[in-house]
């Protein structure tokens, strides 16, 4: 019995030696491997499918290979990043949200591609690469898609209750009380306290800059007036119950989705993906219509999430700097490219020539009732108001979460929620050494 | 820590622990109170397994909607699905975790055994001391250790490797401190003493005479060790980023978390856990005969 | 082993140095692996991280000595005392729970004439084999009013359920998913200690006309006190580690906060904050307190067990 104990334990020895042996040149770049053959590019996301599209670089670049290692997304991936960062184990390349770029770049973890991306500038909206400049000279990532924001809604049931699509945030509350009054189990939509990125981006609708640089100094307005309003207006209608309390992203979310619980949802353009797999069969019965503006006739959204690839300073102090800015330059600006990232991975692209290209011609599967789909997210994406992140939005975003979760539940003050979150952010800051002020 | 745990106070007057009831005492009539109560504990045990047996057989239209202990008809659809993610990604997940889990388990076993055995039949300078330390790894909180072991290994060019999941996990103060219990009870010290007088060397003794008469112990070290690791989340988590490495705690998770805009492939992910815990039960039913739970409760008949 | 048997003086003459020998991989498995990240947590403990102006740019931050400043601010929050108190909270409600459940059923099991024993005890250790984060993914779902057969059923019934996954609800939501996965664990370690009774002692007992009752509370709980004693240490170091059930159901509910347990609090400081030092400290303080409690509780059982005998 032991010497077969001891043969089996021998054996699986060798088994992971050779698996070991194996993996070891999937891990960060190396130069001195990748010398003699084609240069070995890795690439953290989290988007589904991207590697269909590395796929599509790597039949037609053999010196360039990528190979995607699709992680978890969410809040813990950033971090996780930054970690391997520290310990030289950071991939070549990276998806990472917008507001995360100032805390990958204050970590050390991105590097400056300006020179090698620099020149698909034009190819962006102005408001989409000072996300990936951070205002400054240098270019942290090349942009990928875009979020604006958006009101989607359920057409068919709006019909059936005599509800008018809100153009205003004062009609989107009658409308919620409206619907409460004519079919008291069902709500508008939810305020999630799970979701600060959708809060960032109706804020920054309202006009909040929640980070903002002067000389060395950071000011944070997370308590601003713009951002007062939003929070009052969403406690109020939570309050009244006028609106759903719980979570997004739940199994009890999406199944008020799909039977008609709630109603509507403010969202971003990539709102089709989310809906074809959480509400299937209410296909071909939402629209989308501009996001409901605090001042009657105007036409500005937010963004909720949206990301860029960057190239991380392992890969240039590996010698693969340039060859990473070429498959980001690529990715996001290259037609073929382009074209897989729509149909494969469902983002709506950052480049201009393609929001408005034939590549978008044809409405999502989901959306057939709208041919003009995506010709409409495109007059909302010029409205987008600009964000302006800091180095610290994972705190704040948490801090969120805790204190808006509370409120939510307890229908409470938002107003105090937000002071919590500024509060928590300032001290954050001010404890890592930077200068409030 | 050792003396409340082993000093129970049994020595020859056990009568054998038998794996089946009773068959001995008076063949009356059943005794319908204990079995019925047993019964609701064993249905309440299995509540969530047939919510998931069940929930693995609906499509995503049926999910939500049909009443959900009434089994759908996308099982083959959400396995060929899940089958296809990826390339079969999945399936290299449950290929990794049973390649963590066995390889891990089986050196943890060799581990345990051989300090087990040390600690239990030598009295020697600093024993005591040696395996109170031991043991208060148990009480460390893996989280405390996740991220320097991380860094470490990474300093070492190990991060992102199988070895950085394997290596940490082969060290397992549960499993030493089973195995000590199982050697001070199943190897008599005369028979060592016997070996010892015809002049075997320390190694042979334990290789040829202590090791073969602790493997039903080894084998329960093996088996609790087996499902610790495959149901590890945390280490695997923070040490890989190659998606082909995860094992499958890492990789259902990453389809829970898909970011906010691709939610949550509930499908998939349930058709997953499912599949996830069906090696682990084969391997305890497999193994029911030869595991000695008996270990724990320091009940060890020798 | 309070005091060890008499030892044969071969043991201790020719073992003189192969025990070290034996014990060589797992000391050089623990200083790797353990010892040395213990000591890195203890060292990044001391230290924090410092920016330069702005923040921004390559080099921007540097690591500086902290002192004991992560320690005092760690103390100083409230949230790993209240955290610590909702820990303890959960505790007092699962663990009795666990082992009295666990303690009922293996005490049924040993009942003579039980039908379906084997049956019954497999499926109710089944949940050990189900990884923490799978079981309560499910048990999320059948928490979800909204998704939950059980709620259905309650609504059918014209009743409605608790809400599980708000206020206290969620201690039971929590405990219930830790009694599901470790009652059959806890329940195998005492049956098989009630196995390992000598039949005689009920023998008697029997034949002066005690119940089965009377043999369970006078007889079989008594003899497998140190069992007992055993699954409670177990079970408590696993409550003071709880992570992975509250990180799951946390999505769900507006009611589970970022450091709702003091490992939650390590987890968001590292992982979603990137503060590792400030974690660091955080989870020393944590496994000193640990470390305390469970030492103390065995000296504790100690006294107890040698004042007794």
């Amino acid at each position: 019995m032991h010497r077969r104990l001891a043969l089996a334990a021998a054996a699986a020895l060798c088994g992971t030696l050779v698996l070991s042996a194996c993996s070891s040149d999937g891990g960060s770049g190396d130069s001195a491997k990748a010398a003699s053959g084609p240069v070995k590019l890795t690439f953290w996301a989290w988007a589904p499918n991207m590697d269909k599209v590395a796929e599509v670089w790597n039949k037609a670049h053999p010196e360039i290979q990528v190979s995607v290692l699709k992680q978890a997304g969410g809040d813990d991936l950033v971090t996780k990043t930054i970690t391997a960062a520290k310990a030289g184990n950071a991939p070549d390349l990276m998806q990472a949200e917008y507001q995360a770029l100032p805390t990958l770049v204050s970590n050390d973890v991105l590097a400056d591609v300006s020179k090698q991306v620099g020149g698909a500038k034009s190819q962006f909206a102005d408001g989409v690469w000072k996300q990936v400049t951070l205002g400054s000279d240098a270019v942290y990532a090349v942009p990928e898609d875009t979020a604006p924001l958006a009101f989607y809604y359920r057409q068919d049931l709006f019909e059936q209750y005599g509800l008018k699509v809100p153009t205003t945030w004062d009609e989107f509350a009658a409308t919620a009380r409206a619907l409460k009054q004519k079919a008291p189990d069902k709500s508008l939509t939810t305020f999630s306290a799970n979701d600060p990125g959708l809060f960032a981006g109706l804020a920054q609708q309202a006009g909040a800059k929640w980070w903002t640089a002067s000389g060395d100094n950071w000011k944070v307005a997370i308590d601003d007036p713009a951002t007062k309003k939003v929070a009052g207006f969403w406690s109020g209608l939570v309050k009244d119950g006028a609106v759903d309390n719980q979570p997004m992203y739940t199994p009890a979310w999406s199944k008020a989705l799909n039977d008609g619980t709630q109603i509507g949802w403010v969202s971003a353009v990539w709102a089709p993906g989310v809906l074809t797999s959480s509400a299937p069969d209410t296909k071909g019965k939402w629209a989308m219509a501009p996001l409901p503006q605090w001042e009657s006739g105007a036409s500005v959204t937010g963004s909720w999430g949206g990301s860029a690839t960057g190239v991380t300073t392992g890969a240039v102090k590996a010698g693969h700097g340039d060859a990473a800015a070429k498959f980001a330059t690529w990715l996001n600006t290259d037609p073929e490219a382009l074209a897989a990232l729509v149909q494969q991975v469902n983002v709506y692209p950052a480049a201009t020539s393609a929001q408005t290209g034939g590549l978008l011609s044809a409405a999502p599967e989901f959306f057939s009732n709208q041919p003009d789909f995506y010709p409409k997210a495109a007059e909302i994406a010029k409205g987008t108001a600009s964000a302006a992140w800091g180095p610290n939005v994972n705190v704040a975003y948490s801090a969120f979460k805790d204190a808006f979760g509370k409120a939510a539940q307890d229908k409470g003050d938002f107003g105090a929620a937000l002071s919590t979150m500024q509060q928590a952010t300032v001290e954050d800051l001010k404890k890592n050494g930077f200068q409030v002020g | 820590m050792s003396a409340t745990i082993t000093s129970t106070p049994r020595a020859s007057r056990h009568r054998p622990a038998p794996a089946l009831p009773r068959k001995g005492a008076a063949p009356r009539r059943t005794a319908w109170t204990p079995t019925l109560l047993l019964l609701l504990g064993a249905v309440y045990c299995l509540v969530p397994v047939i919510w998931v047996v069940t929930a693995a057989t609906k499509s995503r239209q049926e999910l939500f909607t049909t009443f959900t202990y009434a089994p759908g008809t996308g099982f083959w659809d959400n396995l060929a699905e899940l089958s296809s993610y990826r390339g079969g990604v999945y399936w290299q997940w449950m290929a990794n975790s049973a390649l963590y889990a066995g390889a891990g388990a089986l050196m943890s076993a060799a581990v345990s055994g051989v300090t087990g055995y040390a600690l239990a039949k030598y009295r020697f300078r600093g024993r005591s001391t040696v395996f109170n330390v031991l043991l208060a790894g148990v009480l460390m909180p893996p989280i405390t250790l996740a991220v320097p072991q991380y860094l470490l290994m990474s300093k070492a060019g190990l991060a992102d490797s199988y070895w950085s999941v394997l290596l940490p996990s082969i060290l397992s103060p549960y499993g030493i401190y089973l195995a000590r219990i199982y050697a001070e009870a199943a190897i008599p010290d005369e028979v060592v003493e016997a070996a010892r007088v015809d002049g075997a060397r320390e190694w042979r003794l334990f290789r040829s005479v202590a090791l073969p008469m602790m493997v039903p112990g080894l084998v329960t070290v093996f088996l609790f060790q087996f499902v610790a690791i495959w149901n590890n989340f945390l280490l695997p988590y923070i040490m890989l980023g190659d998606d082909h490495k995860f094992p499958v705690t890492v990789g259902l998770y990453s389809l829970l978390q898909q970011g906010a805009n691709e939610p949550a492939m509930y499908t998939l992910v349930i058709t997953g856990a499912l599949l996830s815990i069906l090696p682990l039960i084969a391997l305890f039913l497999g193994m029911q005969r030869y595991w000695r739970v008996d270990l724990l409760s320091g009940a060890v008949k020798s | 082993m309070a005091s060890p048997p008499p030892v044969p003086r071969a043991v201790r003459r020719r073992g003189s140095l192969a025990p070290y020998g034996f014990l060589g991989p797992a000391t050089l498995l623990f200083t790797l692996f353990f010892a040395l990240p213990i000591g890195f947590a203890v060292y990044l403990s001391l230290r924090a991280s410092r920016v330069k102006g702005l923040g921004l740019g390559s080099h921007a931050r540097t690591e500086v000595w902290a002192g004991l400043s992560n320690y005092t601010s760690a103390l100083a929050d409230s949230e790993l005392l209240s955290g610590s108190g909702r820990v303890l909270l959960y505790g007092a409600l699962l663990v009795p729970t666990m082992l009295g459940a666990a303690l009922f059923f293996a005490l049924l099991l040993d009942v003579p004439r039980v039908r379906f024993g084997a049956f019954s005890r497999l499926v109710i250790f089944l949940p050990y084999a189900v990884p923490g984060i799978v079981a309560s993914t499910l048990w999320g779902f059948l928490y979800l009013p909204q998704v939950s057969p059980g709620y259905y059923l309650l609504t059918r019934a014209g009743m409605s359920g608790p809400d599980l996954l708000h206020g206290n609800g969620l201690y039971l939501a929590m405990a219930n998913i830790a009694v599901w996965g470790g009652t059959g664990f806890n329940m195998i370690v005492i049956y098989t200690s009630l196995r390992a009774l000598p039949a005689e002692l009920y023998e008697a007992a029997r034949l002066d006309g005690c119940s089965e009752l009377q043999i369970a509370l006078r007889i079989k709980i008594p003899m497998v006190a140190p069992s007992l004693v055993l699954t409670f240490f177990f079970s408590m170091i696993a409550t003071l580690q709880v992570f992975a059930e509250p990180m799951t159901l946390k999505p769900l509910t507006n009611s589970m906060s970022s450091t709702w347990s003091p490992l939650m609090k390590v987890y968001r400081d590292a992982f979603v904050q990137g503060n590792i030092y400030s974690a660091a400290a955080t989870s020393v303080v944590i496994a000193a307190a640990t470390l305390l409690l469970s030492f103390g509780f065995l000296k504790l059982v100690n006294k107890r067990a040698n004042g007794g005998s």
